[in-house]
């Protein structure tokens, strides 16, 4: 297990998960390819901490940084698919288009 | 060859996620690549954040099911079902970002500097966090609070402006249609409607 | 090694043998019947259900449906796995063995949603969102409850928590811990007053449509997993193999038979809230206990 596999394998989720994030249209969906990009820089950042830094516990506390934004996006993402629901019974990105008339 | 394995499992999963068409389904491979990923952090000698990983994802997917169900048409995904958007591009920007990341990897020189068997990693962290970087953990604790208070007004029903689902009326089935499905004011009919 | 794989195995299959029995014993109590053949009819039970039909749904998630008994038992043997028989003798000395337990939990109400959202039929899938929706805020608080019991030891290997009650257990130290604990065990294996996942009124909930071969496997997983929660309650907070004169893993074995007696009767003699005066129950007055659980255990070990 090198570096450059670690990295290789964290590059394939953060494009699977773009991919996901920008094609899905229910919102859910979107937030799942927004998680997979987050796995993927989960998986660099412990890749680096352990094989490039030498351990520097800074490199775990960036993780669990990561872990709360993944929290914070979650819990707002359903907040406002709950809001998008209410208004417009759907959870698609094509239901928000009171901005384009 | 274990790493292997789990990175197999991890970017297939990762990549059935949006080709199945049940939405459990879609979230519990997700969590199949959240742990996949924990197992490779164990793996890399960082027993806790693997762990760590592995039950927040475990919960978050629990979640993410449930939102699911309750959202979408097609739950139980017992009829094919395609909800993209902007296909083509997608596939290229998810593609381009893989390679430009692999163009950087493969350019760039990374030091060697593996962590030392026998380190008190967990030790380090909790040092770390309530040490040097107590004020970045502290607001990481600030920030949840805010998103808790941020969530819980975004999603209530009431708000100053009246009832959140007022006027509410369901997406048409073809684009400017009749409204398809049930309407708020409908509730408590407890029959089928027919909307003319 | 091979002492404690095997030893590993004799915790699963005697510890839901003894939960099983048990219960005969205390429906028997219960009932004024005589409690006779109470030893072997666990046996018998899984016998008769070796022998079953394998019952079929219309269009299952077969995957999830097979595969859930298993890792629910999976995951029961993985929390056993953790914890110390005697001082050095643990089969996972994990760093972040306590972590591990986290785990198992989050995991446990994913592997009971699956059992019931797979076999794709109403009432099972009525019991796996219950069991969700109380699952979790259980679990929430056991978390919290265990990060308490890991601050005297400063550590977050189980058996550092056990060598740090050597002076004093911490059901003492932090005596709203374990019966906190105790209703994780109840709601990981949902049972008695946390049984909203395989209940009689959804006509067995998750397992209404399981027989057979999976029925068994499944029914023998929440045993198993009781004993699990058992086991690690006992090594958490009763001090586990600590104690004097008998060898360590007898202290182990007799404190994990204390407390599932404590928990089958608890189960027996609790009636079950519903779900949602259940839910207020845990957000509104169990999961502040935990906080103070916390609290307390930080103001004592400053």
């Amino acid at each position: 297990m090198t570096l450059t596999a670690l990295l290789l394998v964290a590059a394939a989720l953060i494009g699977i998960g773009l991919y996901g994030a920008l094609s899905q249209q229910s919102f859910v969906m979107l937030m799942m390819g927004l998680e997979l990009m987050l796995n993927g820089v989960l998986l660099a950042a412990v890749g680096f901490w352990s094989l490039a830094a030498g351990g520097a516990p800074a490199g775990q506390l960036l993780v669990i940084i990561t872990m709360a934004v993944m929290a914070v996006e979650m819990a707002v993402g359903f907040a406002l698919i709950a809001a998008v629901y209410r208004n417009r019974q759907a959870d698609m990105t094509e239901s928000l288009d009171t901005m384009k008339h | 060859m274990v790493f292997w394995v789990f990175s197999a499992v991890a970017v297939v999963a990762g990549w059935r996620v949006f080709c199945t068409d049940s939405m459990v389904r879609a979230s519990f491979l997700l969590l199949v690549s959240f742990i996949a990923v924990g197992a490779i952090m164990l793996l890399l000698n960082a027993p806790y954040l693997g762990f760590a990983t592995i039950f927040m994802m475990g919960v978050e997917m629990m979640v993410m099911a449930l939102f699911m169900v309750m959202f979408m048409m097609n739950p139980a995904g017992l009829n094919p079902m395609m909800m993209v958007h902007q296909h083509r591009f997608s596939i290229a920007a998810g593609a381009a970002a893989f390679v430009g990341l692999a163009i950087a990897i493969f350019t760039t020189g990374f030091p060697h500097d593996p962590v030392a068997a026998g380190r008190p990693v967990i030790h380090d962290l909790g040092r770390e966090l309530l040490g040097p970087s107590m004020l970045i953990f502290e607001s990481a604790g600030v920030t949840l609070l805010a998103t808790m208070v941020a969530s819980v007004i975004l999603s209530s029903r009431s708000g100053r402006f009246g009832a959140a689902d007022e006027g509410s009326v369901p997406p048409p089935l073809e684009p400017g249609g009749e409204p398809a499905g049930r309407r708020p004011d409908d509730e408590g009919g407890g029959h089928a409607h027919h909307h003319h | 090694m091979t002492l404690l794989i095997a030893s590993w195995i004799a915790v699963l299959l005697f510890g839901a043998w003894c939960v099983a029995v048990l219960d005969n014993l205390a429906l028997a109590l219960i009932e004024r019947r005589s409690a006779a053949g109470a030893l072997t009819a666990p046996l018998y039970g899984a016998a008769a259900l070796l022998r079953q039909q394998q019952n079929r749904t219309e269009a299952p998630d077969l995957l999830n449906w097979k595969l859930a008994p298993a890792l629910y038992l999976g995951l029961a043997a993985a929390g056993v796995a953790v914890v110390p028989l005697a001082p050095g003798d643990i089969l996972a000395d994990l760093q972040a063995g306590i972590v591990l337990w986290g785990a198992v939990e989050a995991l446990t109400v994913v592997v009971v949603f699956l059992h019931g959202w797979s076999a794709n039929s109403m009432l099972a899938l009525i019991g796996a969102y219950r069991y969700v929706a109380i699952g979790l805020p259980v679990m929430l608080l056991s978390m919290f409850v265990l990060i308490a019991a890991a601050l005297p030891a400063e550590s977050l290997a189980v058996s550092a928590i056990v060598e740090s009650q050597r002076s004093l257990w911490n059901v003492v130290r932090q005596p709203l811990g374990l019966p906190l604990f105790l209703l994780l065990g109840l709601s990981l294996s949902f049972r008695g007053p946390f049984n909203y996942a395989d209940s009689a009124d959804l006509a067995g909930g998750t397992a209404a449509e399981v027989s057979g071969a999976s029925r068994l496997l499944w029914e023998f997983a929440r045993l198993a997993m009781l004993a699990a929660v058992a086991a690690m309650a006992s090594t958490v907070f009763l001090g586990g193999y600590l104690g004097p004169v008998l060898p360590g893993p007898l202290w182990l074995l007799l404190k994990t038979a204390a407390l599932l007696i404590v928990l089958v009767a608890a189960s027996h003699l609790f009636a079950r809230l519903s779900p949602a005066r259940m839910l207020t129950l845990l957000w509104v007055v169990l999961l502040p206990l935990a906080f103070v659980d916390l609290l307390w255990a930080g103001v004592v070990a400053l």
